[in-house]
């Protein structure tokens, strides 16, 4: 009898019904994507530039030759750990509204361990920076927690109040303790060449960040859903009561999802500085961390659907750079089409209820 | 005197319940009607169908001798009839003064005309005597003045008639001597109450009549000077002994839980529960009886080690755990089917496996050090979901999707199948679950006392206690009263105690 029901459990999720499931969800994804576009279309249109060209544009600035490619995928790293970041606040029902601030506090602590030891070997000196990228983006969420834990005070305000007081403090840093007057924009001296990420290939922006980005996709799937704390973490989310009840370790869940999630998006900011500019820039996020927010919500938190989503937005990033100065479409179109998707998936204009909605209006 | 309001054969069925059954009675203008009976004898549904809420199933109501029709509550509103309900219905960060306005403030063209509006509020509240602080928040007031402002309410859209469900339920003794003052006040000019309430005290300290519910029937109507707690009682309950009994009374074995002058706050930092002191010995299923929100709820959850003690210990076999995290608690052996299942019973978005393994996910063979051993977990959870009957497509079924009971089933599964736990607290382990999903459940915890468990169930369905309970105690304003063993006379102790706190009746 038992094995009878087994046969009836593993029937009931074959990987037919796992296919199907896959397709309509992509399906889903397709539709939004369309209405999206369709709807940036309609603006430039209004405003008399043609679409189509902006659009081709776009699509040759992020993909037009490998190189173009190679550095899209590059954009799309920090946007992946953003995105990991959200996700793994979000599924435990935490609202870290402070990623961009968590972001520049991570990055900084990076550009300081890159700049101070100047020589260490470059196999402890890369690992080195972003732990104490990850170690930035975590502390930066303690007062939070505190408030949290201490006088359970929601942690919406404070993570969205830290992210003004880690830009300026960054600021103040760059300007007065650790300023580069050689620098060209106000920033921190550059990082010791052993800090520095090995490129993948010449001539691209692409390096081993990319790699770091994929392992951590991985990485996070098998925490959140094949591990003990995951599943706390994940029961927390979704009912903090029915996990406190069960003896679940509610407060400690509540720590490790934004520490975990500060410290993603602090090894994110790692990778940029020591990927990318070198030295900490003042302002070198263009709202890394809200898009990571926006693209945990459209991968519904799951680290698979996290990819997809983080290429798109780095080759929105990229290709609207080209798209600007190409067509003279400004770069806002782009946000735009990025909202609109934002607002379908959370509003969930899924074809199911879509359906559904045809089905009520008919009778 | 004039008749306010009256009902004629007013008969309301559920699915599986006839709520009202064929009901008639009638009240006077400026008088207090209290109307008083256990859990689900239909006072609620009535008071429903009187503010239009409901529709009747047959039966008429009278206005000051019209009849009318009620559609929805707008219509009953229009014709003068006010309900309070228990839980009030306001917008948290409005004033009073706009709660009690909301919908018909008065307007500067297409502008609500503010300063209008608290000259108003405040007029209707002098009229009859209210204190109230109309340009407070709500947020900030007390829960007495909360209800003050929904009575406005009421007042303000011209109301005669107010309905009151269980108005004092929320309320500490001195707002609810305030409460009592203010609604004299109102009869002396002229509005007519009705007043639901389970209890029997402050129904004879502050009604003119008083009409008892049982089981959907009007058993009888009272003059409030000419009868007393006893026979109200007596009115409420019955003299019939019930059928249903699911039990043979056991001999009691070993004591395992000692309850020892526990005292515990509510949300409000009132005092929940009062020094109360309880034993829950092997193979004994003891019943928790006593009109919901006498403190059953924080008593379970300090318990749990989900609510901090003021005072008190609380030991499983000699050892004490009061001090204790829920889990360690659990450890200690202790299964627990909450009261709400859908706000602490289960994860619903979570999968069946999910809900199944809580108590189990992290220790040997469940799971490998860090990683949960899935084909383990799902073994043991697909074992007792077939076990306990639980219809569900499988594993990986989202929760949410199962029936009421076939939830409870999973509950059930979770904390008695692996048959770990010593002491079992149930609270409420039936509330809306149909017919035979409650017979399955009840059995399940008669099966695992007779395997020599303590078994502790709270229910506010007196039914449900005196089918399973070998003892009773009764949850009453805080305090756990002794109901004593099963026996014939046993319905009519707890009664006594649930709607008095006392076990016996002076004539």
């Amino acid at each position: 009898m038992i094995k009878n029901f087994f046969d009836k459990a593993k029937n009931s999720h074959t990987w037919k019904e796992n296919l199907v499931n896959l397709t309509t969800q992509l399906l889903n994804y397709l539709i939004i994507l369309i209405i999206a576009l369709f709807i940036g279309a309609v603006v430039m249109f209004l405003s008399g530039k043609d679409p189509i060209a902006a659009y081709a544009a776009l699509w040759q600035g992020a993909f037009g030759n490998g190189y173009r490619f190679a550095d899209t995928l590059d954009r799309s790293v920090i946007m992946i750990l953003a995105g990991i970041a959200g996700s793994i606040a979000f599924r435990t029902n935490i609202t870290n509204l402070g990623l961009e601030g968590q972001l520049y506090i991570g990055a900084f602590a990076a550009a300081w361990a890159g700049f101070t030891f100047t020589n260490l070997p470059a196999i402890v000196h890369i690992p080195l920076c972003m732990i104490a990228g990850i170690i930035g983006g975590a502390l930066w969420t303690l007062p939070v927690l505190y408030l949290k834990m201490r006088w359970k005070i929601p942690e919406l305000v404070p993570t969205l109040m830290l992210n003004y007081i880690a830009i300026r403090l960054t600021d103040y840093l760059i300007a007065f303790p650790f300023r580069d007057p050689a620098a060209p924009m106000a920033g921190s001296p550059l990082i010791a060449a052993s800090a520095k990420l090995p490129k993948l290939i010449k001539g691209s922006t692409i390096n081993i960040g990319f790699i770091i980005a994929i392992v951590l996709i991985f990485v996070t799937y098998w925490f959140l859903f094949k591990t003990k704390i995951g599943y706390e973490l994940r029961m927390v989310g979704l009912n903090q009561d029915f996990a406190a009840a069960a003896g679940l370790p509610v407060k400690r869940s509540i720590f490790l999802a934004m520490t975990l999630s500060g410290g993603v998006i602090g090894l994110g900011g790692a990778l940029m500085i020591q990927g990318f500019f070198g030295r900490f820039l003042g302002g070198f996020s263009s709202g890394y961390g809200w898009d990571g927010f926006m693209i945990a919500i459209i991968a519904q938190n799951h680290p698979f659907a996290v990819f997809p989503t983080a290429l798109f937005y780095g080759a929105l990033a990229n290709g609207a750079l080209t798209m600007q100065s190409v067509t003279g479409v400004p770069q806002a179109v782009v946000a735009m089409v990025k909202g609109t998707l934002v607002l379908f998936v959370t509003v969930k204009v899924f074809v199911e209820n879509i359906r559904k909605g045809l089905r009520k209006w008919a009778m | 005197m004039t008749e306010a309001l009256s009902v004629k054969n007013i008969t309301k069925a559920f699915p599986g319940v006839l709520a009202n059954d064929n009901i008639s009675l009638s009240v006077e203008k400026g008088t207090i009607r209290a109307i008083v009976g256990e859990n689900g004898a239909g006072k609620t549904t009535l008071m429903n169908v009187i503010y239009g809420l409901y529709q009747p199933d047959s039966g008429q109501i009278f206005i000051n001798g019209e009849e009318v029709t009620f559609s929805s509550p707008r219509d009953a509103i229009a014709q003068g009839i006010g309900m309070v309900h228990q839980h009030f219905k306001l917008v948290p960060s409005y004033t009073l003064a706009q709660n009690i306005a909301l919908g018909v403030e008065p307007r500067k063209g297409i502008f609500i005309d503010e300063p209008a509006l608290n000259k108003s509020v405040k007029a209707i509240a002098d009229k009859y005597g209210f204190q109230i602080n109309e340009r407070e928040v709500t947020v900030d007031v007390s829960v007495g003045e909360q209800q003050r402002a929904e009575i406005l309410k009421a007042l303000y859209r011209g109301v005669e008639i107010l309905v009151l469900d269980e108005p004092t339920a929320v309320l500490t003794d001195i707002e609810t001597k305030e409460l009592f003052v203010m609604l004299r006040n109102l009869v002396e000019q002229g509005i007519t109450i009705l007043f639901i309430s389970h209890k029997l005290r402050e129904v004879l300290e502050i009604s003119d009549d008083i009409s008892v519910m049982r089981a959907g029937k009007l058993v009888g109507t009272v003059k409030c000077e000419e009868t007393d707690e006893c026979q109200l009682a007596e009115m409420m309950v019955g003299r019939e002994t019930i059928g249903g009994r699911m039990r043979e009374t056991k001999q009691k074995g070993e004591l395992i839980m000692e309850i020892e002058g526990l005292s515990v706050l509510d949300n409000r930092d009132l005092t929940a529960v009062k020094d109360a002191s309880l034993n829950l010995y092997s193979g004994e299923i003891v019943g928790g009886a006593g009109v919901d929100g006498n403190g059953q709820e924080e008593f379970v959850e300090a318990l749990l080690g989900l609510r901090p003690l003021t005072s008190g210990k609380i030991r499983i076999d000699g050892k004490e755990i009061q001090e204790l995290s829920t889990r360690e608690i659990r450890e200690a052996g202790v299964a627990y089917i909450p009261s709400d299942r859908y706000r602490s019973g289960v994860a619903v978005e979570g999968t069946i496996w999910e809900n199944m393994v809580p108590g189990e996910y992290y220790v040997k063979p469940y799971s490998n050090g860090l990683a949960l051993a899935m084909p383990e977990i799902m073994m043991m959870s697909g074992t007792l979901i077939q076990k306990f009957n639980v219809a569900t497509p499988g594993l990986d079924a989202k929760t949410g999707n199962l029936s009421g009971g076939n939830i409870q089933r999973v509950i059930a599964a979770r904390e008695l199948g692996l048959e770990k736990a010593k002491v079992v607290i149930a609270s409420q382990p039936t509330r809306g679950i149909d017919i035979a999903g409650t017979e399955a459940i009840r059995q399940m915890l008669i099966d695992y006392a007779n395997r020599g468990a303590a078994v502790f169930v709270i229910s506010a369905d007196l039914d449900e206690i005196l089918s399973l309970s070998d003892r009773v105690v009764v949850f009453y304003e805080g305090n756990v009263l002794d109901a004593g063993y099963y026996d014939e006379t046993i319905r009519q102790r707890i009664s006594w105690l649930m709607t008095s706190g006392k076990d016996y009746c002076v004539d």
